[in-house]
């Protein structure tokens, strides 16, 4: 029975080839779309982690330092710094703004004190050492040596970061803190949040003390809805995959009643036959998934933002694509146990 | 008979008793088989012959195991067909009938070899002694140099004699074959003729139904399931019936035409949930029951009396000589 199935694939080769292309565009964009929700759940720790913190005070009734709006004294990190167990403290600003001067573009920028905590590592180039010099996103395109135009003033760019876009993928620029403070207050000495390098024995006053856990866990907190968007989209995907597989089974089961039928009134019994059809949907889910694997890669160049697939994710998809198969298959399994033998004895 | 899982059944004959089947059809109960007797001994070849629809092959389906009779029973040497079921019968229809489809009803994806290759893979025989048999077979028909054509490449006949080595990978001791010269020209059909006839030696059976009376020379006997027309004029018969008494019933052979000479006469159909469905009531000067002797089919209604009657029936033949043309359902003056 196994031979009819591959046969008759060989057979509708055409339509199989089209089924295989669409359903692998559909597993494609699982791919994608698994990716993209890894990426923006990614983007928040890896931002966190790059600043190398042990924790983080903030203002108190402040959720986090990158979605409130709530400041304090930059000087709080001196005070903080006298803390029992406290190695090192450092003012942190985080803003949003714009980049470029013709057709700006959000961005986050990010003030940190020169030569502390939160200071960037570029991939090219270097760390800012005084006012004027920024280390930006390699998304922004901007080489080192070029002025760039952030929130309207003049910047150097001395270095260029990778891996450091947040918020949905918006890309970050790295400010000594006294520019940022120059854009955001007039130049006023603020900052959203205290970074530490060691265990703090106590808390100061008006602060909260949040670990990196809890700071990512902020962070994410506006992105729940679009993340649970991305897996409602993502069902529907399987659901559309499983409808073609389906389709195209159930097809294939209409169109062979007779063949079926004569193999049933020759001592056919259901299981080989249904076996048959099964592999027809393992052979399309499983065709498909390693085609949508080769297809994701170009595709993954349109997305605005880092898409980061996971590696069990190309195992996952594989075998969900075989549930899927097999489960989209019922129909037309259903189909084929209800061929009556006698139909073999009808004319042409 | 067979070293591929064939039963020894040796001389078996094949015996129909009493065999009645009956469906349900738009809500009617149709009985395109009525009490059928049939004995065939091992070596001979039955041709059934008749028109569409006179139960040659719900006669075949029942004798392949594939539809169960309403009553009666089927007995081939030893097996009682009818009382077969699940792995016996599944076991009944792989080893101990071959069946030749109508429409050759070949796999189009598979080529000649794989087709014949088919029921042995079901029977779970594999590789290269699946493959010789087929080859065997396929040589035997004529066709060794077609073994490796898909069907839509293969002439009618061509397609036939595949179907034939089909239905004869295990040996069978029966053979059915329904309709096998229904799609072929005269010339194709006398190599399908020549391997039928061959295959009716001792130790196997075969029933062919068909209303192509070619095969007529081939059989060693002929069944005929539908009943003649007869185009000879004969004498009016003049019957009378009491009220309630029944003329003639669903599923008879149709033989005359009947004109209400008195009384009325109600034409009724069996349904299938049981019951009786009223098609028409029929009062003196008129006629009915004239399609079954027409076109030689069985009574597709009962006629039964409503009230005391006399009725005239008349040969085809007869009862067009009388009736004025454009008259409707009403005969001419005698």
């Amino acid at each position: 029975m196994l031979l009819i199935a591959l046969r008759d694939l060989q057979w509708r080769r055409r339509r199989f080839s089209i089924a295989v292309l669409a359903t692998s565009l559909v597993f494609a964009l699982t791919l994608l779309l698994t990716g993209a929700g890894n990426g923006l759940r990614n983007e928040a720790s890896r931002i966190v982690a790059s600043f190398g913190a042990d924790a983080w005070f903030v203002p108190e009734g402040t959720s986090g330092p990158f979605t409130a709006s709530s400041v304090l004294a930059a000087s709080a990190a001196d005070e903080v710094s006298r803390l029992d167990g406290v190695e090192r403290a450092d003012p942190f600003l985080f803003m949003r703004s714009t980049f470029g001067a013709s057709d700006p573009i959000d961005v986050n920028v990010i003030g940190f004190r020169v030569g502390g905590l939160g200071a960037p590592r570029p991939e090219a180039g270097r760390a800012p050492r005084g006012p004027g010099e920024a280390v930006v996103d390699v998304g922004l395109g901007a080489d080192v040596g070029e002025t760039v135009e952030v929130g309207g003033s003049r910047f150097q760019v001395v270095g260029e970061a990778d891996g450091v876009s947040f918020n949905f993928g918006v890309a970050t620029v790295f400010l000594p803190i006294e520019d940022v403070q120059a854009l955001a207050f007039d130049g006023q000495s603020l900052a959203t949040a205290v970074i530490i390098r060691g265990q703090a024995g106590a808390t100061p006053e008006g602060l909260t003390l949040l670990t990196d856990a809890e700071v990512v866990a902020d962070m994410r907190r506006p992105m729940t809805s679009g993340l649970q968007t991305i897996d409602f989209i993502n069902s529907l995907l399987w659901l559309i995959a499983a409808g073609i597989i389906g389709s195209i089974v159930y097809l294939s089961a209409l169109e062979r009643a007779r063949d079926f039928a004569v193999m049933k009134a020759t001592g056919a019994s259901n299981g080989p036959l249904l076996a048959g059809l099964a592999l027809q949907a393992l052979v399309l889910s499983g065709a498909s998934a390693a085609v949508a694997v080769v297809l994701a890669r170009p595709l993954e160049a349109g997305f605005p933002f880092s898409i980061e697939i996971p590696g069990s994710a190309y195992v996952v998809l594989p075998l969900v694509a075989v549930a899927v198969g097999l489960i989209a298959s019922l129909a037309g399994l259903r189909r084929a146990v209800r061929v009556d033998p006698a139909l073999a004895f009808g004319g042409a | 008979m067979s070293d591929l899982g064939g039963p020894a059944l040796g001389d078996s004959v094949l015996e129909v008793r009493d065999l009645t089947v009956e469906y349900s059809s738009g809500g009617y109960a149709v009985r395109p088989l009525e009490r059928f007797n049939l004995q065939v001994p091992s070596g001979e070849l039955v041709l059934l012959l008749g028109a569409s629809g006179c139960g040659k092959t719900t006669l075949l389906s029942a004798l392949a195991g594939i539809l169960t009779p309403t009553c009666g029973t089927i007995h081939f040497g030893a097996i009682d067909v009818t009382h077969l079921a699940g792995r016996a019968l599944t076991a009944y229809r792989r080893h101990t009938v071959g069946i030749v489809f109508q429409a050759f009803n070949l796999v189009p994806s598979l080529t000649a070899r794989e087709n014949v290759e088919v029921p042995l893979l079901v029977a779970g025989v594999r590789g290269r002694r699946a493959r010789d048999r087929a080859d065997e077979l396929l040589d035997g028909l004529g066709l060794a140099d077609r073994r490796g054509h898909r069907p839509g490449d293969l002439s009618g006949g061509q397609q036939q004699r595949v179907a034939i080595a089909r239905a004869l990978v295990h040996d069978p001791p029966l053979l059915l074959a329904d309709e096998p010269t229904a799609h072929l020209d005269y010339v194709q059909v006398d190599g399908v003729l020549r391997a039928l006839r061959a295959l009716a030696a001792p130790g196997r059976v075969v029933v062919v139904a068909t209303h192509d009376e070619r095969l007529l020379p081939l059989a060693d006997r002929v069944v005929h399931l539908s009943p003649g027309v007869d185009a000879a004029s004969h004498a009016p018969t003049r019957v009378t019936l009491k009220a309630g008494e029944v003329l003639f019933r669903q599923g008879d052979p149709g033989d005359l035409v009947y004109e209400v000479d008195d009384g009325e006469i109600d034409l009724v159909r069996s349904l299938s949930g049981g019951g009786e469905e009223l098609l028409e009531r029929y009062g003196p000067g008129r006629y009915f029951g004239e399609l079954a002797p027409l076109f030689g089919l069985q009574r597709s209604a009962t006629a039964r009396a409503r009230t005391p009657a006399v009725v005239t029936g008349s040969t085809v033949a007869d009862f067009r000589s009388r009736v004025r043309p454009g008259a409707g359902d009403e005969a001419a003056p005698r």
